[in-house]
């Protein structure tokens, strides 16, 4: 039973599960069914790549080899890199599912079954053809909880499935003059000087949110549902993130995009009045750190990187949940409508704070023990330029997840609204999120900061060791962060900290928004002049040739008259001389 | 404990009780002399780190070697994210409708649960 | 596990004569028989048979060569020859598990179209219609071609007009098919004719021999090879030889329209290879004009017209049947490039398309059966009343446009990798067109059974009524095969890869020494 469960990749489990779960009934009485599916489908996927991997003692596993038109293909590849997304991304699978459990909606259970399993088999995948499938199955399983967040959703997820598209054709482009030139479709380290590998390297790009190309995150992400964004938030963006690691670590022009990447994003954060689309911001704040980290490709960076997509999904899944927590409650996250909400919410604001201190890289949370390694890795080689953005930016994650998340939304001015406490089941969801920030960043023998170092790509040891509890590191940690936070009571005291106002903030978004849309409008104005005489002419063309065929080859046109057997003779001699002409002569 | 005291203005009873009973003991978090008291934390706490810091001089030897190098840069860096809010929202702000997609409520009304009915 | 230790001695060593004379002895008894659920059993029985003894030889021709088979005891080249290679295998094991599969079908169709009293005849026709395939495709004699190809067909003339009592229009096409089957067989007599006033030797082997020291230049080898292809292409349904075929698919019973559009083309077009490549020899000049400029000419004219007038039929199964020659179009766009690629491509396509539009055709025999379906339009909401029927036909249908994850993307995929290799890629284009053409023609039928309504009578909605289990079993059988072998295409393309390369080896020629025990043919195999 176990060889046959490892034979394939643990995401076809998952994908079955949500097959499965499409066809459960949406009772009362049925859904529990679905529901432990939809824990245990990514718990037994987590078991079987952890015995898998395990079972034998190579570093990397190959498996799950099957052949496609002629292409052998590996589904299924473990090794150190890939395992650790491996096992946080079923991790994040049972978390959405646990936080989901009051959700009867059969939708979401059946696409975030499929979209978490394409999730895990793009990220095991061994080669380009496979990672294509299902990246190209990501996106379409996600639309679907895009969709979940209402009719004013649907826009948003059409320009969502567009971008993940276009994001897969890049993809399929490159690889098949990938494949072309080299005669394989491993996926290994690529790089940009190999053919197609720029192609492949925007694919990356559009999914991990590179500058300019990140208006999805933040235009799909805050419209879905409760528990819609929760699941969002982990899969998409992370599996990029693997994708530039295992292809184009090293790159030096991805320093600098992650630089600004990390950088931008905090000023629209600050302006942004919808707390989901802050948190959606400060994803593509936390995504710049590792795109810089990838960008340097030395050992140290990747093992930040690992250990930071880790941390960034359990704390960013957790400030997702607290936000999510809120809007089931309150119905809304605009933090002009919200505040002093830890009268009624104070689990939730524990945990949303805990969120918040793990994202801010507070020493003895999470994000202290992952990001500061990706900083020193920076500056280690010798980017001064990005770590000073980079550092600006840690001052700027203060300032919008930090800070303005749990403020806005628990504290502040009390907006008089007093509801229930949020349900159970997403109580215990941000509770071992919760735990986990924490837990992972404390040292020693009883912390598990231990496993989370000993699971990175490579050892964290002899000359790359990083130790994150040195005294400097914490004093100067420290210096910055209360710094930034008295500069926030200042500010704020002597009203300079600007009011939440209602509001639409431009983006880039706004060049095909508005402009593409006024451009498209221009043209069909111009069009619909022309229209007339140019439909005119175009009916009476196709007109023509349409009945042109159809005489030739309706049933009762030329051609298709069963024609007598004498004819067909005369037919047959003209074959025949035809025949002889090209033989004799030709 | 405060619960017993007898001086309980109607306010505050009114608070206690409509919050949550776990948020009961910390419903001074929300008053206002609290709020504006709360600047003196991160003050004293900058304060003494950047004491701190020239005990235990940083890792890294650059140009900010000195002690207070980073809690100048936390200082700075987050006043200019803010203060850049300003002229940003000036230039970037649209009315909410901007798009013609949001309407007057963003947020989605079926998935609201207030708690009012039974709690699933 | 080794499936050849399996067969016993005697069927490697006479399977090659067994698998033809069984039917056609079995076939003349069974004329008699006086039930016909001792004639069917008996049939299904001798089909079983066959299909289990080809697939022994196929893999006696995998594991250890060409096998030969010497007719009473007479050698080559006076007696006449059997032989199976890696060319004819697959399709002898193809035709007899077509036959096989539509056999079990045949038990409710038959009853439901065929006139009691005719019902014995007609299995003793099918029998001899298969005898006479297999014959063609086993024997390495070009007079025993003409035989075989006059056995089956004059049978088949039989069979479809058998069709009668469902539809009398199955009598003028069936004198339709006789009159221009019997040209094309005639050209066919003529053309092997004029090989042997040249040769003066019958063997297919010997024939290329002489015809080696003839050469190229003979002005009566060309004229037997223009009179051959012409012959063999009225029968394999060529684009403009084609029009005997709409109509004898429509009215023919159900279940013989689903054996006659799955094999006795392939076994014509089979025919066609062996002619062309073995006995003579594609390198000769005006060989490889004709292959290109007739052969791949035709076939492409045929996937877009046929194509065409696909999407304009009103009834389904001249939809289908015009959709076959679009098909052999493919195939013989494979067969006029001349490439081991294009060969192997094409061979595929043979088989893919076998088990796919057997499939279709099975299905729509399912329709008549229950609700008397004969036009497209009448196909609404077959979805819901027929739901595991059109399931099937939507498998297939898919397979036929060419999905991936079916046969039918396998071999158009194989198609156009080696139109690419060949640098003609205008041919790549045509492929994507014809498909493109085949989406609306499959489209149009899926749509009404899915998305039209369920339609009413006497106000109440039909209700579902679905085809016997001895329908679906067949249907379903090909239906999954055709998912099966689009999922893991190695067999069918190792197979493909096998007779191409007996094709690529040009002509085989028989050297009289050493013939006695073991032929000497170039050894071929599927791996």
């Amino acid at each position: 039973m176990l060889d046959f469960l490892t034979s394939f990749s643990p995401a076809f489990i998952l994908i079955a599960a949500g097959v499965l779960a499409a066809f459960i009934p949406a009772s009362n009485i049925s859904s529990p069914v679905r529901k432990a599916l939809l824990i245990g489908a990514p718990a037994l996927a987590l078991v079987l790549i952890n015995t898998t991997f395990f079972s034998q003692n190579q570093s990397t596993y190959l498996g799950g080899t099957m052949s496609f038109a002629g292409i052998e293909l590996t589904t299924l590849r473990i090794d150190n890199l890939s395992i650790i997304w491996g096992y946080i991304f079923c991790f994040a699978g049972i978390l959405n599912g646990i936080f989901g459990l009051h959700e009867k909606c059969k939708i979401t259970d059946t696409s975030a079954l499929i979209y978490t399993g394409a999730g895990i088999g793009a990220v095991f995948a061994g080669d380009l053809i496979t990672l294509f499938i299902f990246w190209e199955l990501l996106a379409l399983s996600s639309v679907f909880i895009v969709w979940r967040g209402g009719p004013k959703s649907y826009p948003a997820g059409m320009r969502y499935l567009a971008m993940h598209i276009l994001s897969g054709v890049l993809l399929l482009a490159g690889l098949v003059i990938y494949g072309r030139a080299t005669g394989s479709y491993a996926f290994n380290n690529i790089g940009l000087d190999a053919p197609g590998g720029w192609l492949m390297l925007l694919a990356f790009g559009i999914k991990a949110g590179f500058p300019l190309l990140h208006n999805w995150i933040q235009d799909a992400y805050p419209r879905s549902s409760v528990t819609g964004t929760v699941i969002l938030s982990v899969f998409t963006t992370k599996l990029a993130i693997y994708a530039l690691a295992r292809g184009v670590a090293g790159t030096e022009m991805l320093i600098y995009i992650g630089g600004i990447m990390a950088v931008f994003p905090v000023f629209f954060a600050v302006l942004e009045n919808d707390l989901r689309k802050v948190l959606a911001y400060s994803l593509n704040n936390q995504l710049g750190f590792m795109v810089a980290g990838v960008g340097v490709g030395s050992t140290l960076a990747l093992n930040g990187v690992a250990a930071h997509v880790v941390i960034d999904i359990l704390f960013k899944g957790l400030l997702f949940m607290s936000m999510g927590a809120v809007l089931h409650r309150v119905g809304t996250t605009k933090a002009s409508e919200l505040g002093g909400l830890f009268r009624s919410m104070p689990y939730t604001a524990v945990f949303c704070m805990i969120g918040a201190a793990a994202i801010s890289a507070v020493p003895f949370f999470g994000g202290f023990v992952s990001k500061s390694m990706i900083i020193a890795a920076v500056f280690e080689d010798g980017q001064f330029i990005v770590f000073a953005m980079l550092l600006f930016a840690s001052a700027g994650v203060l300032e919008h997840s930090g800070i303005k998340v749990p403020y806005f939304a628990f504290f502040a001015h009390d907006s008089g609204k007093r509801v229930r406490e949020a349900p159970w089941n997403m109580l215990v969801a941000m509770g071992i999120a919760a735990f986990f920030c924490i837990y992972l960043a404390i040292p020693g023998p009883f912390g598990g900061m231990q496993y989370l170092y000993n699971m990175l790509p490579s050892e964290v040891a002899g000359e790359a060791k990083f130790i994150p509890y040195s005294a400097d590191h914490v004093v100067f940690q420290m210096q910055l962060i209360m710094a930034a936070v008295f500069a926030f009571a200042l500010l704020k005291r002597v009203g300079l900290y600007p009011p939440e106002r209602r509001a639409q903030i431009l983006d880039f978004d706004w060049t095909y928004r508005r402009l593409g849309l006024a451009l498209v409008k221009w043209i069909s104005a111009i069009w619909s002049r022309l229209g007339a005489f140019v439909t005119y002419m175009l009916k009476k063309f196709f007109g023509m040739i349409g009945r042109r065929i159809y005489q030739v080859f309706s049933p009762a046109g030329t051609f298709s008259q069963d024609a007598p057997s004498g004819i067909a003779a005369v037919l047959i001699s003209g074959m025949l001389a035809a025949v002889l002409l090209v033989v004799y002569f030709f | 404990m405060s619960d017993n005291k007898p001086t309980l203005s109607p306010q505050e009873i009114v608070d206690r009780a409509e919050a949550h009973p776990a948020a009961v003991p910390f419903l001074w978090l929300g008053s206002h002399k609290t709020q504006r008291n709360f600047i003196y934390i991160p003050l004293a706490g900058m304060i003494i780190f950047s004491v701190l810091g020239f005990v235990f001089p940083p890792k890294y030897p650059t140009l900010w070697e000195y002690g207070l190098s980073y809690a100048a840069i936390g200082f700075f860096s987050y006043s200019f994210v803010v203060l850049a809010a300003h002229p940003l929202f000036k230039m970037l702000s649209r009315p909410e409708n901007y798009y013609g997609e949001d309407g007057e409520e963003l947020e989605l009304e079926g998935d609201v649960d207030n708690g009012e009915g039974s709690d699933a | 596990m080794d499936l050849l230790s399996l067969f016993p001695e005697w069927v490697l060593v006479h399977g090659p004569a067994a698998i033809v004379v069984l039917p056609l002895m079995v076939g003349a008894l069974i004329a008699l028989s006086p039930s016909e659920k001792l004639s069917w059993a008996t049939t299904w029985f001798v089909t079983g048979l066959s299909g289990l003894m080809s697939l022994g030889l196929l893999l006696q021709v995998i594991s250890h060569g060409p096998i030969a088979y010497a007719m009473g005891g007479w050698k080559p080249p006076l007696g006449i020859a059997y032989s199976v290679d890696g060319l004819n295998a697959p399709i002898l094991l193809l035709i007899s598990v077509i036959a096989f599969v539509c056999t079990v079908y045949a038990l409710p169709s038959v009853i439901a179209e065929v006139e009691p009293e005719k019902r014995s005849p007609f299995y003793a026709a099918f029998l001899l219609s298969f005898a006479g395939l297999m014959g063609m495709v086993v024997t390495a004699d070009a007079f025993n071609v003409c035989v075989f190809l006059e056995v089956s067909s004059i049978s088949t003339y039989a069979l479809v007009a058998m069709g009668s009592s469902r539809d009398r229009r199955a009598l003028p096409s069936s004198f339709n098919y006789l009159i221009m089957g019997s040209i094309g067989a005639t050209f066919f007599v003529i053309g092997i004719g004029f090989l042997y006033m040249q040769t003066g030797t019958l063997n297919m082997m010997d024939m290329a021999r002489v015809l080696q020291d003839i050469g190229p230049g003979d002005r009566v080898v060309q004229l037997a090879f223009a009179f051959i292809v012409i012959g063999l292409g009225l029968k394999l349904a060529m684009f403009p030889l084609h029009t005997w075929l709409p109509t004898a698919y429509a009215y023919a019973p159900s279940f013989f329209t689903a054996f006659l559009a799955a094999t006795a083309t392939k076994a014509a077009l089979y025919l066609l290879l062996r002619f062309t490549f073995t006995v003579f020899d594609p390198s000769w000049h005006f060989i490889s004009n004709a292959l290109m400029v007739i052969i791949a000419g035709l076939g492409i004219l045929g996937m877009l017209a046929a194509s065409l007038q696909a999407i304009f039929q009103s009834d389904i199964r001249r939809v289908l049947a015009f959709s076959s020659v679009a098909q052999v179009g493919y195939i013989l766009l494979g067969i006029g490039m001349a490439t081991t690629l294009g060969l192997t491509a094409g061979y595929l396509h043979i088989l893919n398309h076998a088990i796919m539009k057997g499939a279709l055709f099975l299905a729509v025999g399912a329709f008549w059966y229950r609700f008397g379906i004969t036009k497209v339009s009448d196909m609404r909401g077959l979805g819901t009343t027929m739901p595991w029927t059109m399931a099937g036909f939507t498998v297939a249908g898919l397979s036929l446009i060419g999905v991936p994850g079916t046969v039918g993307f396998v071999s158009k995929l194989a198609l156009a990798q080696a139109a690419a290799e060949n640098g003609w890629w205008w041919a790549i284009g045509v492929i994507v067109l014809s498909s493109v053409l085949a989406i609306v023609y499959v489209g149009r039928m899926i749509e009404q059974a899915y998305f039209q309504p369920v339609p009413k009578i006497n106000d109440k909605y039909i209700k579902r009524n679905e085809a016997p289990l001895t329908m679906l079993i067949p249907l379903w059988t090909l239906a999954l095969a055709s998912v099966a072998f689009g999922i893991d295409s190695h067999w069918p393309t190792s197979l493909a890869q096998g007779a191409a390369q007996v094709l690529g080896d040009g002509p085989i020629l028989l050297v009289r020494e050493t013939m006695p025990a073991i032929p000497a043919i170039p050894s071929t195999g599927g791996h």
